[in-house]
């Protein structure tokens, strides 16, 4: 029966509900499979990182890689030294990019996916105050070849004064800023920040060879004061978020926490709709609607409509993906997010039981209740 | 003049209804024993609280009796599962009430069908079905309105198209004509004559309107619970000249 869509103030306020709540858990499970759940790419695959077991805010030393290349397997080793500092005004999230120190003869072979005309590489790599921006921040802050930039050091006291000499493209990645780590280890000028990195970026020959050699590196180094852990780009990535703290616990947390009000909320607003119809109940069975079919509309009503607000709230949840897909990855890179199939249907599941839950009490009730005080409730 | 036959539809002996909650203590019906035969026009009188809903519900199996027997149209109602006695009350009984009571999110034509969804009926000869009862009861042309686009006439014609819809033996309407003006209360009457006159429905009305009491063939009283012997009035009450 189609009584219950006729109601359209009743119907929409439900429909609402359950469509701002799938559309929150929607999002909420993209982004955490974009964190925890989605493939490397072929190039990523190859790829180790080394870094200081203890910590990322702990340096070791460049020393170390002419020892790495030696491990079997290894075609090439780069230093990938994030450098903080500020552009321009700090208060603008527009100036956020990343800013990384690299040597330019080794970047392209362990990312060979960052293109760049021969021009530009050869720009890049013969002039020490050089550097490279993504496309994506190029076109973001308007970048053209040419142009001189300032980058005033924070963590590193130290400022850079640059000149685009090349604007590259990847399919993701393609907001940073790369210099010579040249410029920046001679600007150190002998300190205890001289010759010590924190990231040294491996390009390994074949997948298979990833998992042997991310141990023979850190066996390396097992009885060195300096101890490395290794691990891929991804698991890297995960542990820089873990960094800032517990973030997957933190996560679930929140979305089951913000799930679970949600929920509450929309059951109470499909078991009011129910209790609504308390009269309407009374009408039906006194043309002869038993209590059991009159229990199947009252649920099956409820669980359409949960059905219509999840693929709302689904479809909107895809929408704001692709929106956050777009977006510059300023705080973290989103570039490749997408809405799991998974998440759709446990959306849709969720909504289902949803329905059936939300209205099985108050629809078991009405469906008992005598006709005479059925149809004594006033609507 | 009417066609009724000896076989009695609706026959109660001692029936009773009784309200018990803690200190509050009623007899909504006492002891009511009636018989009202096939094709009879039977309007129930008496003051407010007298009962006659009460009896109304009971005979449409709506309530069930603390005690007595009741006997509609053969069945034993109180012997009956509640399944049992709502498919019953959808193929015999069609029930009209004095404020409609019709589903205000559905058209006429859908409300006029609703009760057919529970029969073998397509969907064809349901709309079928609908449109010649809703044209039976002069509102061919309302089809697609919502109650609320229609007057309170209009819409008591609606419920008594859904009431006939499934050509059902017996009609019970409480004060049908309660919530309307005297000219839509004279085609309320006209249509329950022409549906115990032209189609031999056995019609109960209850009323307060001695106008409309008067269109049926027999009055009966009830006071205070009590159902008044045939032919008796109550003390106090205005005169009428019953028919019958
Ligand atoms: N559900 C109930 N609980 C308690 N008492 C009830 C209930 N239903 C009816 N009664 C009582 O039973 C008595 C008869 O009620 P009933 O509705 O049959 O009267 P009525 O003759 O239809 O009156 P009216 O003309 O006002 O409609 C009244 O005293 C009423 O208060
Ligand atoms: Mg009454």
């Amino acid at each position: 029966m189609r009584n219950s869509l006729r109601n359209r103030r009743r119907s929409l306020l439900t429909i609402m509900s359950v469509a701002a709540s799938l559309c929150l858990l929607g999002v909420l499970g993209a982004v955490y499979n974009n964190f925890y759940y989605s493939e490397a790419s072929p190039h990523q695959a190859l790829r180790l990182i080394v870094r200081n077991r203890v910590s990322l805010a702990n340096p070791f030393p460049i020393a170390y890689r002419a020892r790495i290349l030696q491990v079997p397997g290894v075609e090439e080793a780069v230093i990938l030294q994030w450098f903080g500092g500020t552009y321009k005004d700090a208060r603008d999230t527009n100036n956020f990019f990343g800013r990384f120190a690299v040597e330019p003869e080794r970047l392209f072979r362990v990312y060979p996916e960052y293109k760049l005309t021969d021009v530009e590489r050869l720009g890049f790599e013969r002039e020490r105050s050089a550097c490279i921006v993504g496309r994506k921040l190029a076109n973001r802050l308007g970048f053209k070849l040419g142009d001189k930039l300032q980058i005033v050091g924070d963590i590193f006291p130290l400022t850079l004064d640059l000149t685009i000499r090349g604007i590259y493209d990847s399919a993701n990645d393609n907001e940073n800023l790369f210099f010579h780590y040249e410029y920046l280890n001679k600007g150190f000028g002998g300190g205890s920040r001289m010759d010590q990195i924190s990231t040294l970026v491996i390009h390994v020959r074949s997948t298979d060879l990833v998992p042997v050699v991310s141990r023979s590196i850190d066996d390396l180094f097992r009885n060195s004061a300096v101890q490395t852990l290794t691990e891929t780009e991804h698991s890297f990535q995960l542990s820089f978020l873990a960094f800032l703290g517990n973030v997957k616990l933190f996560f679930l947390m929140i979305s089951s926490a913000v799930a679970f009000t949600m929920f509450l909320i929309t059951a109470n607003t499909m078991a009011m709709s129910v209790r609504e119809r308390t009269r309407e109940v009374g009408i039906l069975k006194t043309i002869g609607f038993t209590p059991s079919e009159i229990l199947r509309i009252l649920i099956g009503e409820s669980i359409t409509i949960a059905l219509i607000g999840a693929a709302v709230g689904l479809w909107l949840a895809n929408a704001l993906v692709g929106l956050l897909r777009n977006a510059p990855s300023t705080f973290a890179d989103f570039s490749a997010i997408r809405m799991p199939n998974e998440i759709i249907w446990i959306g849709f599941g969720a909504a289902a039981v949803l329905g059936v839950v939300a209205c099985f009490v108050p629809a078991w009730n009405a469906s008992r209740l005598s006709i005479i005080d059925a149809l004594r409730v006033s609507d | 003049m009417s066609p009724a036959t000896q076989e009695p539809v609706i026959r109660t002996r001692n029936l009773t209804k009784e309200y018990r909650r803690q200190e509050y203590h009623v007899y909504a019906l006492r002891e009511a024993s009636i018989d009202i035969r096939r094709g009879e026009f039977v309007a129930l009188m008496g003051p407010s609280g007298s009962g006659k809903s009460t009896l109304l519900h009971l005979i449409a199996a709506m309530d069930r009796p603390t005690d007595g027997e009741i006997l509609v149209l053969g069945h034993d109602l109180r012997s009956m599962s509640e399944s049992a006695v709502a498919r019953w009350r959808n193929a015999h009984i069609g029930f009209i009430f004095q404020s409609f009571n019709l589903i205000p999110v559905l058209t006429a034509l859908e409300n006029v069908e609703l009760p057919l969804k529970l029969t073998r009926l397509s969907r064809r000869e349901r709309l079928d079905h609908a449109k010649w009862a809703l044209e039976l009861v002069g509102l061919g042309d309302r089809l697609t309105h919502t109650p609320r686009q229609m007057s309170g006439g209009q819409e008591q014609r609606v419920a008594i198209a859904r009431a006939l819809v499934t050509d059902p033996d017996l009609i019970l309407a409480d004060e049908p004509t309660g919530n309307l003006d005297s000219n839509s209360a004279k085609e309320v009457l006209t249509l329950l004559t022409r549906l115990n006159k032209e189609f031999g429905k056995t019609v109960v009305m209850v009323t307060h309107d001695p106008h409309a009491a008067r269109t049926a063939g027999h009055v009966r009283y009830l006071e205070k619970g009590m159902l008044l012997p045939n032919g008796e009035v109550p003390e106090d009450w205005a005169p009428i000249h019953h028919v019958g």
